[in-house]
């Protein structure tokens, strides 16, 4: 075999071991989320069968009908956990979000001292863990009768995310140029104007993803909301997932159906922001 | 307080300070005072109790919780290293691919958008040794005929743990690594190319010193909450069997509201706190370093 044809087979067979590389990695990425759909899908029984039936033989929305018709049939008040998971995170997002903002703009356009001390102290802050933190939240939350109530679960959830929005809202304001502020304060605009008309406007994109990534956060937390919700009127979505399993027993189909509603919104929210969350984090990160 | 003028930053950073002192610092000061006591949740009295260290002497001899203090380290020191090469893989493939390149980084990033909480349970659903798709999937290829026992075997189960914690983060690595790669100009390796480099070389004294602040990045915020872990190990084993995955955490949660010893698990939640800090600073400094070391500016 001459030099060319066997360097040309070379290349197309690295072509297709890259390809095949590519496509086993992909299926290990979507396939759990995809069998969780497929079995919400499936009957029970099939989901138990064995020997394993890999072809749905018929599909069917009872799940979704049983969990939507309220306690009794479906077992677990799945409206009112969405109806929560949804006041707690977008309240909680807002005041996070707004609370980042001052604090991203402070650290975007203001020098000060131990200015990366402080922002490393805001970061540590994130790093307790929810369930360490939990402790002395439920205690203080027993004393001051919050416990078990949307308000403490917002509260929480705002302590928990303003560290990474400030991280992440820096850098946005970061990416918008100094001297568009200045050359509008030039023209009379006061600092405040120059930012809402300038700065902010520019900043707007990133500063949205940075508030669907906190909304995110709150809609997925589960440690801290396992330990400060008690009943139906505080619960989340995701600590109402454990209603599904008893001591022994898991309704998986009802499980996995729960799973693809919780995952929907989350799913579609991402897709929006990926690319400027990605830009946020680098640059607000690198310059630290 | 007269011809005291607060400074802009200052201000604008108040809000913040004023609601991480009340939820965080507070609270924590809180804990680390009852974790000097033997405060009970049945024995509210016994908050005024003041027993020094004794908590924390007490930990030191006991054996369950080192065991579980270094399931925990061992538990991040694999997942965090697996995912940072997995995701470097997989960044490198994607940034390969010529055609669909916006679909293949949405599927990428399709693991971020799971909660911990739904991570594990849907590897509890998949290693489930009677109806798992693992297990289904093995018996069916034949490889072996017995249901493998994935979450009530000791070993097993870590395994399967770890798994699931590195296919839930691989994700963020992946498109923080695909990030630096795309943003890094193309020019380097040419000429490294033209210098007679091998594909190694240039990858290894090229592209890794570039895209290594991106990966720092990546580290940086997962171990803002390596703690999500807590999620996952609660829903797939709950610390079983017989304590075998039990991680610091979980640890936590169960002397605390299953067992009532508040006094003991604030103790214990303090070392969880030190070991999170000691990531975070550790992955800054880093950070920081290889930040200096290319002195880029982008």
């Amino acid at each position: 075999m001459d030099e060319n044809s066997s360097a040309r087979l070379k290349r197309r067979l690295l072509g297709i071991i890259y390809r095949i590389g590519l496509f086993l990695a992909m299926l290990t990425i979507c396939l759990p989320g995809l069998w969780i759909v497929i079995s919400s899908l499936r009957p029970t029984v099939e989901i138990m069968a064995k020997p394993p039936v890999w072809v749905p033989q018929e599909i069917s929305l009872d799940a979704y009908v049983a969990m939507f018709s309220g306690i009794g049939k479906g077992g677990i008040p799945v409206i009112e956990y969405f109806r929560n998971s949804l006041i707690i995170s977008v309240t909680s997002t807002i005041i996070a979000v707004a609370i980042g903002m001052a604090g991203g703009y402070a650290f975007a356009r203001y020098r000060f001292r131990g200015k990366s001390s402080v922002f490393l102290g805001l970061m540590l802050t994130r790093t307790v863990p929810g369930i360490a933190l939990s402790l002395p939240l439920f205690f203080l939350y027993v004393r001051l009768g919050i416990i078990d109530t949307h308000f403490g679960l917002i509260l929480a959830y705002v302590a928990l995310n303003v560290p990474f929005t400030i991280w992440l809202i820096d850098g946005f304001f970061r990416q918008v140029p100094k001297d568009l502020a200045e050359a509008a304060q030039i023209d009379g605009c006061t600092r405040w104007q120059a930012f809402w008309q300038v700065e902010f406007p520019l900043a707007g994109p990133g500063i949205a993803s940075a508030a669907i990534f906190a909304f995110l956060t709150c809609w997925n937390e589960f440690a801290l909301a396992s330990q400060l919700t008690r009943s139906v009127s505080a619960k989340t979505l995701p600590v109402g997932l454990l209603d599904y399993t008893a001591e022994f027993t898991i309704d998986w189909r009802g499980m996995c159906a729960l799973a693809v509603v919780m995952i929907i919104p989350a799913l579609t929210l991402t897709y929006i922001v990926q690319k400027h969350l990605v830009g946020g984090l680098t640059s607000g990160a690198v310059k630290g | 307080m007269k011809g005291f003028k607060p400074s802009a930053p200052f201000l604008l950073l108040l809000p913040a300070m004023i609601v991480l002192a009340a939820v965080v610092v507070v609270p924590l000061l809180l804990s680390l005072y009852s974790s000097f006591t033997p405060f009970r949740l049945t024995k509210p009295e016994t908050f005024y109790v003041f027993i020094g260290i004794r908590n924390y002497l007490s930990i030191l001899s006991n054996t369950d919780f080192w065991w579980a203090f270094g399931r925990t380290v061992l538990l991040l020191t694999i997942a965090l290293n697996l995912e940072m090469l997995l995701g470097l893989g997989l960044a490198m493939l994607v940034e390969k691919a010529t055609r669909g390149q916006r679909i293949l980084r949405t599927l990428m990033m399709f693991p971020m958008m799971f909660s911990p909480i739904l991570v594990g349970f849907q590897f509890k659903f998949m290693f489930n040794d009677n109806i798992g798709l693992v297990n289904n999937a093995l018996q069916s290829l034949g490889i072996t005929q017995d249901a493998i026992p994935w979450l009530i075997q000791g070993h097993l189960a870590f395994i399967a743990i770890s798994i699931a914690e590195i296919w839930s983060s691989t994700a963020i690595f992946a498109i923080l690594i695909l990030a630096g790669l795309l943003a890094m100009p193309k020019e380097p390796i040419e000429a490294a190319r033209v210098d007679g480099c091998t594909p190694w070389q240039t990858f290894r004294y090229v592209t890794w010193p570039f895209v290594m602040p991106f990966a720092y990045i990546a580290m940086t915020i997962r171990s803002l909450d390596v703690a999500r872990a807590y999620d996952i190990v609660k829903i797939m084993t709950d610390g079983g069997p017989a304590g075998r995955t039990e991680l610091l955490w979980t640890l936590v949660a169960r002397t605390a509201y299953s067992d009532g010893r508040m006094g003991m698990a604030n103790a214990m939640a303090y070392f969880s706190i030190l070991l999170s800090i000691a990531f975070t600073v550790y992955f800054f400094n880093k950070l920081a370093a290889a930040r200096t070391q290319i002195g880029a500016e982008w």
